[in-house]
């Protein structure tokens, strides 16, 4: 019979088979094929040759890499500006919506129920030249003309990747503001701490975790974005998941694409753990 | 007592029933087939013959998001038994043997594709192929806001900066250098395919961007007025010239581009007969005609073309105009060397 251990081990092993199928397995196949020399479509029927041919290949287009770059410069605007954007609505959820808090959450979360790919084209309509944003200007005669930067721009990607991330964001920070026992407000208000002190001494260091987890669940995977680039972004909004993708399809090769990937792969790798140690979450945490 | 039950007999007889079902089943294909195809072709009205003919056949489709990417699918081992794709990848199928020939006498409708269309699918004598939709490519223009447009050479004009629309596409922003540059695209140097790429580097700035999808993000804005010249399809021209927007469809001195939409059926099907009947039903009657009136885009049955007499599509196809075909320059094949390095290069302008 199955120790307490053993059973916890046993369901465990589901969901562990899940992720070696479907993620580890993908990765290394993927890390694997960065190393096979073809530039165009990859025969598996050809013997498997190693090959730097590809590594090579990215270096010398140093296009690429100012695109990664460029992409590692986004994913941090729009990794910060998320955070602090749901910082405050997820304080009003843990501290102020009381009773009302589940209401709001689902209000939160209904923007989930539609699709993403609606929600990005709803901001095509929004930062169109004849849409809500420039009329607005316009009406209010901020501007006199259509402000050509809000559509087809980097800027209209960080835009709208803020705003589809801001509810992801909010979630992990409202986690670690509920998390955090009322009693320790309360000695530091008998301790003579006002309400701001008490937000910036007490309330902010607890809730850090939160908001790093935050910060890294729209960081890591707005890298290597390039659904909404596609759609927003036009010629200068072009992100390294955009070469990742068009070598994927339109190259149809396979090998630099994988090596792209790896390379965004271990550079997300290297920054999320250089940060993790600078911040020493644990003595946050704890 | 009696005697104890081999417990391999179950099992056995599954097993033998199960050979025999199969040996029941063998020789006759699956009803089904798997199409891969450009996404939007999926919908029935682009199928309706076969629908009628084959009411309980069930159709499934994936899709390619261009050329390369079908090519790449099919490589890669797609289960499709038929794939839709565009001029100049034919030979690639071939070398790769993914395609298998199709027998033209079992297709009912093929009379009525005239020769030089049928010949596009043939390769080394063999029909490998049929032709379907076919189409020019030009440049669209706004007429209120570009003077008549006589060379491809308007899309890298810098007068029109941040109104261009150029399509996604490296071949395609070969072929266009090639037309200016009065280079054969089918014999590209590395120098020249340089000169192409710092070209279109340079260009990148006046798009307001490069559109991917005919209907989506190219349409749209040639008719709202954003877009005032464009690397376009047909089809686009009469959807525009029905909603009442000014713009032409030029007939630069370079010569249009002219390109043909091919079927072909795949090597591993096991439903060739199936494949069969609906590459003959896509060239039927009631799924050309609406391919002309639905997409504007152009049908290989010529009888369905002859009776085409809205003013609008007889302009888009050129149809008033019989010598247009002297100045169309039709796709060439590509090789498989020459399209790796084509997007490669157009992938590089995009990163720039």
């Amino acid at each position: 019979m199955l120790g307490r251990r053993g059973a916890l081990r046993f369901l465990a092993l589901p969901p562990y088979l899940w992720l070696a199928v479907f993620f580890v397995l993908p990765v290394l196949l993927i890390v694997a094929i960065s190393f096979r020399p073809e530039a165009g479509p990859i025969d598996f029927g050809d013997p498997w040759t190693f090959s730097l041919a590809q590594y090579q290949r990215i270096w010398e287009t140093p296009a690429y890499l100012r695109r990664l770059g460029m992409s590692v410069g986004m994913a941090l605007a729009i990794a910060a500006s998320a955070t602090l954007l749901a910082y405050p609505i997820a304080y009003f959820l843990a501290f102020r919506a009381r009773e009302r808090a589940v209401f709001f959450l689902i209000l939160l979360l209904i923007p989930f129920a539609v699709s993403y790919l609606l929600r990005v084209m709803a901001w095509r309509l929004m930062l169109g030249g004849e849409g809500a944003i420039n009329s607005i200007f316009q009406w209010l005669g901020i501007t006199s003309a259509p402000i050509d930067l809000l559509l087809y721009s980097p800027v209209a990607v960080v835009i709208t990747l803020i705003y589809v991330w801001i509810p992801f964001a909010a979630l992990p920070i409202y986690a670690a503001l509920q998390r955090i026992e009322r009693g320790h407000l309360e000695a530091a208000a008998d301790l003579g701490a006002g309400p701001w002190s008490r937000f910036w001494r007490v309330t902010v260091p607890l809730s850090l975790p939160g908001a790093i987890a935050a910060f890294f669940m729209v960081f890591i995977p707005t890298v290597g974005e390039y659904v909404t680039p596609s759609l927003v972004g036009g010629t200068e909004g072009y992100m390294y998941g955009n070469i990742i993708q068009d070598f994927f399809t339109r190259a149809a090769s396979w090998a630099t694409g994988s090596a792209l990937s790896v390379i965004m792969l271990l550079l997300t790798l290297v920054l999320v753990a250089v940060a993790l140690r600078l911040i020493d979450v644990r003595r946050l945490a704890s | 007592m009696p005697a104890r039950m081999n417990p391999a007999r179950p099992l056995l007889a599954m097993l033998a029933g199960g050979v025999l079902l199969l040996s029941s089943c063998a020789g006759a294909e699956p009803n089904e087939l798997l199409v891969l195809e450009w996404a939007g072709y999926d919908e029935e009205r682009w199928w309706p013959d076969f629908k009628t003919a084959n009411p309980d056949t069930a159709v499934d489709f994936e899709f390619g998001t261009n050329d390369a990417d079908i090519l790449a699918k099919m490589g890669a081992g797609s289960e499709a038994d038929v794939f839709h794709f565009y001029t100049g990848y034919e030979q690639l199928y071939v070398d790769e043997e993914l395609v298998r020939e199709i027998d033209t006498s079992k297709l009912t409708n093929w009379d009525a594709v005239p020769a030089d269309m049928q010949a596009l699918g043939q390769i080394d004598g063999k029909q490998y192929f049929i032709p379907w939709d076919w189409g020019f490519s030009s440049i669209l223009y706004n007429t209120d806001e570009v003077p008549e447009v006589t060379s491809w050479d308007a899309l890298l004009n810098e007068d029109y900066a941040g109104h261009i629309a150029m399509w996604d596409d490296g071949p395609a922003a070969v072929t266009v250098s090639a037309y200016i540059n009065g280079w054969d695209e089918t014999a590209i140097t590395d120098e020249q395919l340089a000169q192409i790429e710092e070209d279109w580097i340079a260009q990148k700035p006046l798009n307001i961007h490069y559109w991917d999808s005919e209907y989506d993000n190219l349409c749209p804005e040639v008719i709202s007025g954003d877009i005032w010249i464009a690397y376009a399809w047909p089809g686009c021209y009469a959807t525009a010239l029905f909603e009442g927007a000014p713009v032409a469809y030029a007939n630069p001195v370079e010569g249009r581009n002219s390109w043909v939409g091919l079927y072909g059926i795949s090597t591993d099907t096991d439903s060739y007969e199936l494949a069969l009947q609906f590459l003959d039903a896509k060239l039927a009657e009631l799924t050309c005609g609406t391919l002309v009136t639905d997409y504007y885009y152009g049908c290989a049955n010529e009888e369905v073309m002859a009776a085409v007499d809205d003013p609008v599509l007889i302009e888009a196809f050129a149809l008033n105009d019989p010598s247009v075909l002297e100045t169309t320059n039709f796709t060439p094949p590509v090789t498989a060397e020459d399209r790796d390095a084509w997007t490669a290069m157009w992938t590089r302008v995009k990163a720039e």
